[in-house]
């Protein structure tokens, strides 16, 4: 049952969403604004609740920007975008983005309380339970009351994460989150995140340029064009939920899709070059 | 060791100029042919202790200190203590609203400008040769201090942690209070130890213009007489009075900004 569809859109729309649409995505397109580029047009995407959802392209096809859109935090320039809500109770949307969101003078146990911090009287009685019992499954339970500054970058990612997932949103969007990361500390904590996503029932966007995140941690991955974005291809990832971020890397499967992925990727980082784009400059 | 050698070094400079002080000037007749070297006009290192510990216990004829010393440490704090809380809190609103920054930065900026020693006439019109008018005059320094570096402190915040508690459905009060707040403080606490230097300043300035009671009449009073033991005597107060203060935030500045620096 849709309790509550935040349509943002222009011009409006009075379509509701499908009854198991999480974040319906119609004809949309979005240009920044003061002769700003255009970075989405025409897209169309249907992201079905409880899903995890991966979206990949090259440098500047605005992946970022979709996610901002999604959360709010800017309009579309036209089309259509309902962001549905199934728990009236819960928090709709949380996001993790690629910068650092660790406030210097809180410890990382208040941190990760932010949300309940900056909704005043909302605590839950059963915070504290949930707090220790994430920052166990995170790994950091020795570590809630020292300062961002004091923690690895490892450390700090897991926070940030742990904060954006305690107030069990509906929907979680991921912006290349554990981007700054080494490889081996990314995979280690790609099995504490895919569990805890699992654990939490929620719908997840997550943008990344790293193919084997996307198919680690996502139910399906969606490649978009070069800028303008637009919907190019969508795969299924036909991994089980209690997969092996170690095992699942070595198995013929992965590898396929990996390589069925990073074609398309490459038409659409190709066609980028061929429109110009310098990906080093343009950021998604 | 390395620590060792600098404190050392520290104190041997210290001891050196205070020897050359006290004993260049009698050798032959410097001091006679120099009016640099003569103890008249720079008087010496034991006189001006002599002359302390007269000031210090009121004795040999000499008025006490503390009468002098509260006026002006006791504006000086007060004012300090107005002008960060009012120029944080100031800074904050206009860090957080691009509307009353947009109409009232240019009037703070205007009024930044004048020299705030050309203010010290018309507080005392206003007030008097007072204690009152002490305060007002430190406060309208410190003020601009504060105020500058908290609104840098609020307009410095990076837009992913504002988009972040926005997410999180943070009203506008909440981001002031819990994103922004912080960093205004964070911001205003770093140039206390300079508004603390200028409190001190401006007090004293306004005590040797207006003749308030304070360190800054009782420094006129000395210049006036040609009594350079007093003169640099009070000037030696003025310094441990500066070091004090500057000590004390200090020790609050490293408790409640441990993470400055890091972050």
């Amino acid at each position: 049952m849709i309790s509550a569809t935040d349509e943002r859109a222009r011009p409006s729309s009075t379509d509701d969403g499908n009854a198991s649409s999480a974040i319906q995505v119609s004809d949309l397109t979005f240009t920044y604004p003061n002769g700003g580029v255009t970075a989405l047009t025409s897209l169309t995407l249907d992201i079905r609740r409880g899903r995890s959802v991966g979206i990949v392209g090259p440098s500047g096809c605005g992946k970022s920007t979709l996610l901002s859109l999604i959360a709010g935090l800017m309009s579309p320039s036209a089309g259509r975008l309902a962001v549905s809500s199934f728990d009236p109770h819960r928090q709709r949307i949380t996001m993790m983005f690629q910068k650092d969101t660790l406030l210097p003078w809180l410890t990382a146990t208040e941190n990760i309380k932010l949300f309940y911090r900056i909704h005043g009287g909302r605590k839950p009685q059963d915070l504290k339970q949930r707090v220790d019992e994430l920052l166990a499954l995170a790994g950091l339970s020795a570590f809630g009351n020292y300062y961002p500054y004091q923690l690895s970058g490892g450390m700090r990612r897991r926070a940030v994460f742990l904060s954006t997932v305690l107030p069990q949103p509906e929907i979680l969007l991921l912006d290349e989150p554990f981007s700054s990361l080494d490889e081996p500390t990314r995979v280690a904590i790609h099995q504490d995140v895919l569990q805890i996503i699992r654990r939490m029932k929620m719908t997840v966007v997550l943008v990344t340029h790293d193919l084997a995140e996307a198919l680690s941690l996502c139910d399906e991955v969606i490649v978009l064009t070069a800028r303008p974005g637009t919907f190019a291809a969508r795969r299924q990832v036909p991994f089980g939920a209690d997969r092996s971020m170690l095992e699942l890397r070595r198995t013929p499967e992965f590898l396929r899709l990996y390589a069925e992925l990073w074609e398309e990727l490459s038409l659409q980082i190709d066609a980028s070059h061929k429109k110009g784009d310098d990906m080093r400059v343009v950021a998604s | 060791m390395q620590q060792l050698t600098v404190r050392g070094t520290q104190l041997a400079v210290l001891v050196l100029w205070l020897v050359s002080w006290e004993f260049v000037p009698q050798i032959g007749n410097l001091k006679d042919t120099t009016k640099f070297l003569d103890p008249f006009f720079i008087s010496s290192p034991s006189r001006i202790a002599h002359r302390l510990g007269d000031l210090l216990t009121g004795s040999n004829g000499s008025v006490a200190l503390w009468p002098f010393v509260w006026p002006t440490v006791s504006a000086a704090v007060i004012g300090l203590v107005l002008g960060v809380v009012s120029g944080a809190l100031v800074g904050l609103i206009l860090s957080s609203s691009r509307f009353l920054s947009d109409v009232f930065r240019p009037y703070l900026i205007a009024v930044n400008a004048i020299p705030r020693i050309a203010l010290i006439p018309i507080v005392t019109i206003l007030f008097g040769t007072t204690h009152t008018a002490s305060v007002v005059v430190c406060w309208l320094v410190v003020f601009f201090f504060a105020f500058f570096n908290s609104y840098e402190g609020g307009r410095t915040v990076a837009p992913h942690l504002l988009q972040n508690a926005t997410v999180m459905g943070a009203s506008r009060l909440a981001v002031m209070r819990h994103i922004r707040l912080p960093f205004c403080i964070a911001w205003t606490l770093a140039a206390v130890p300079l508004a603390a230097t200028f409190s001190l300043l401006i007090v004293i300035s306004n005590e040797i213009i207006t003749g308030a009671l304070g360190m800054g009449r009782l420094l006129v009073v000395a210049t006036a007489t040609v009594d350079a033991s007093s003169t640099f005597a009070i000037a030696v107060v003025m310094s441990v009075l500066g070091v004090s203060i500057s000590g004390v935030i200090g020790l609050v500045q490293g408790r409640a900004m441990h993470w400055w620096g890091h972050g």
